[in-house]
């Protein structure tokens, strides 16, 4: 006798008179594998179908998709190796020479430099600012839809208009700011914001995070409601402080909140370009120039659309590695 | 009664449809200003005169978003959705950069066809037809004089006034800085503006003659001769006569020192007339002057084609276009627009008997009548215009002295060749 045992299965005695019933389990295993092979057609026509409908179902965003993704991609690379002065010139082949001319050109390299630092501090300011400000609101009982909202207003404000309200701030003889420092006697700190070149691109993004990080503190705030409260009762019977419950109760806790909050940060600072054209154009002497505002010069100013062609190349991978590397480094933090 | 309904749609289908072939519309993307009340209502009767004079026609306004140098022309055109006639900031050095992209159309014959060319001055005509080896992709609708606004009560009560060698403006600007205000207001941030000064800088130093042979590549950028209007804002910059804050000022910025009275002089144009206005600036006090020099006959405004109407190469009205263009060089319109108020320009013809509606434009054109001297933002090629907006803000930020930055004005120069 075989006691047939699969792995986490009960134990199964064979059948009796195994030899009697043959025939039979014959007929019906062979009845069975019949219509498993019919089955499995008809599943196969059925499955081939559902295929073709869902491709037809997926036909016009795979179009959308294709006309307004994969195509303008593929333009780029193939403008990339073009000379080009416009889309209604013709162009000539280049090989590598836009390649070769980014990598000669001071400013892609400058830019590139201040891309990474307009990234860093709208990580910090925005996404940093996003947190202490959940942190404070959450605490709130009457008042916290008031400050949720006000916090979260300058987000619905254009790009646009936000560079020029911030402009208008840092103006150095009208502007808010250096009046305001001039008032309460701290007229030493009065500074040319927009103007000096170890500022302007830190005053920029001070106007760019003001106006994103409405959005990460709402973020962290649904990241505060879902942590335990027993965890914070805990730790109080442990004899913890404040402080303490936020090392070891809140932050961790908003670990997954946070990640985000760092990816999308990292996006958003990666998009930077609209205060920066409004507030600076680049300038003064391309200290505020990041790599999209040298694409836009390029492409719609000079009309150089080969070599915008290869920054916008250089922008995507640098957008993809940066992806790749912070999630890498998140998988082997949440291991 | 079924068949008289359907007859009856079918004849409204028709007229609707007949009217429809007839109606056309001619988008203009207008001048900067349409949308201050005393601008727009110029516009609008040149508009209805128009609409009127070709019948089943309407003109739509676009107003602009911005001009060459920033890239809002190019982008329109570039959309397919753009106007089908453009009036913009131009000059050669803003037009070679549509025109290298094949982006406007080229209205050489128009000129003969049309008679354009008795339209405007012959020497401005000789102009155009010598930049892009004979064809000519503009008309030009205004003229720039760039020069000194300053303010006739401030210069009367401190016994100032604008002198006539540089030796004695420099004195001049010391003597500003003493009583606390600013002498000189710049907003570099908006290019144009950057440009005024410096290009007022360049000839005061150089002299109009060897601006333009560097502007024709007959003289390096960084040649002494040239480089020593560069080093004159620099050594402005250092004595403090323009504040290195005002690199992070726009032209708003700027203006807005200067009609609040807290900077005593700016550079600009007729255009700056406008300006004035919309800030409430009471236009008796302002007084006009050219950039003194130490050059016999280097003391004239900078300027050159400030404005021109082109023709996108994908206006859906190209012909209407034209007839607009025909319409604008008119003596109807030009007398219309020379004499109303909101006129803020120097126009492409002489208009006999036509007086300027403020004294300032009247000190303006006087100062104008013996002919401009080279504003390089206007005439270089469109390649180096970033490079030498940039350097100018360099200059003003204290970040690249005077000959380093005309190095770099040069090396883009020599690219561009």
């Amino acid at each position: 006798m075989v006691i047939h045992q699969t792995p986490g299965s009960k134990v199964v005695a064979p059948l009796r008179d195994a030899p009697a019933v043959a025939g039979h389990t014959g007929g019906i295993s062979a009845r069975m594998s019949e219509r498993r092979t019919t089955g499995a057609a008809s599943t196969a026509g059925s499955s081939a179908g559902d295929a073709r409908t869902a491709l037809w179902l997926m036909a016009p965003a795979l179009a959308l998709y294709a006309t307004f993704t994969l195509l303008p991609i593929a333009a780029t690379f193939w403008l990339s190796f073009n000379s080009s002065a416009g889309f209604n010139t013709s162009a000539s082949f280049v090989g590598f020479d836009n390649y070769a001319k980014a990598a000669q050109d001071p400013i892609v390299w400058k830019s590139l430099v201040h891309t990474f630092l307009w990234l860093a501090y709208h990580v910090v300011m925005a996404g940093g600012l996003g947190l202490l400000l959940a942190l404070a609101v959450s605490r709130l009982r009457i008042t916290q839809v008031f400050f949720r909202t006000a916090f979260f207003l300058p987000h619905l404000v254009s790009l646009a208009v936000v560079g020029v309200i911030w402009a208008n701030i840092y103006d150095p003889f009208f502007g808010l700011l250096n009046t305001a420092l001039t008032r309460i006697g701290l007229g030493a700190f009065t500074q040319g914001w927009l103007s000096d070149p170890a500022l302007v691109l830190f005053s920029v993004n001070v106007a760019s995070s003001w106006q994103g990080f409405g959005l990460y503190m709402l973020l962290f705030i649904a990241g505060l409601q879902n942590i335990d409260r027993s965890l914070y009762d805990a730790a109080e019977v442990d004899g913890a402080n404040a402080f303490q419950k936020l090392i070891y109760v809140t932050l961790p806790g908003l670990r997954e909140v946070t990640t985000f909050v760092v990816s999308l940060a990292m996006i958003n600072g990666l998009k930077g370009f609209a205060t920066v054209f409004v507030m600076t154009n680049g300038g003064p002497f391309y200290q505020s120039e990041l790599i999209t505002t040298y694409i836009y010069r390029l492409a719609f100013q000079s009309q150089n659309h080969g070599l915008a062609a290869v920054l916008c190349i250089l922008l995507s991978l640098l957008a993809i590695t940066i992806t790749i590397l912070f999630n890498r480094w998140r998988a082997r933090l949440s291991q | 009664m079924l068949k008289f309904l359907a007859r009856s749609t079918a004849l409204v289908a028709m007229i609707a449809a007949s009217s429809l072939a007839h109606a056309e519309t001619l988008k203009m993307w207008g001048p900067e200003q349409i949308t201050e009340p005393l601008v727009a209502q110029l516009w609008n009767g040149i508009k209805a005169d128009f609409e009127k004079a070709n019948p089943g026609v309407t003109v739509e306004f676009m107003p602009p978003t911005g001009t060459i140098s920033n890239g809002a022309v190019q982008a329109v055109i570039q959309s397919d959705a753009g106007p089908d006639v453009i009036l913009t900031n131009s000059g050669i050095g803003r037009i070679s950069v549509v025109r290298n992209a094949k982006q406007v159309m080229p209205l050489t014959e128009q000129y003969e066809k049309r008679g354009w060319k008795d339209e405007i001055y012959p020497w401005l005509y000789t102009e155009l037809k010598g930049q892009f080896g004979g064809e000519i992709y503009e008309v030009p609708d205004g003229l720039d004089a760039l020069g000194i606004w300053y303010h006739k009560d401030i210069f009367e009560k401190a016994g100032w006034k604008i002198p006539a060698t540089w030796t004695e403006f420099e004195a001049l600007t010391k003597s500003i800085q003493e009583t606390g205000l600013q002498p000189i207001a710049i907003g570099p941030r908006t290019t144009g503006s950057a440009g005024h000064l410096f290009g007022n800088l360049l000839q005061s130093a150089s002299g109009k003659e060897v601006i333009g042979k560097a502007l024709r590549r007959e003289i390096a950028w960084d040649d002494p001769s040239v480089a020593a209007g560069a080093i004159r804002l620099q050594n402005l910059v250092e004595a403090g006569t323009i504040k290195k804050e005002m690199a992070g000022l726009d032209l708003d910025g700027a203006s807005r020192l200067w009609f609040n009275k807290r900077a005593a002089m700016f550079v600009a144009g007729p255009w700056f007339t406008a300006n004035a206005r919309k800030a409430g600036y009471d236009l008796a006090n302002a007084g006009y002057a050219p950039m003194p020099s130490d050059i016999k006959g280097a003391a004239i405004p900078t300027g050159g084609v400030g404005w021109s109407w082109l023709v996108p190469v994908n206006s859906r009205q190209p012909e209407l276009a034209m007839k607009w263009i025909d319409f604008m060089l008119s003596d109807a319109v030009m007398k219309k627009r020379a004499q109303d108020p909101a006129s803020t320009m120097i126009y492409p013809r002489e208009i006999p008997g036509v007086e300027p509606p403020t004294p300032v434009l009247k000190d303006i054109f006087a100062a104008a009548a013996g002919g401009v001297g080279y504003n390089p933002s206007v005439y270089l090629p469109g390649i180096v215009l970033d490079t030498y907006f940039q350097v100018i803000q360099g200059l003003i930020s204290g970040q690249v002295g005077g000959e380093d930055g005309m190095k770099q004005i040069q090396a883009k120069m020599a690219e561009a060749k």
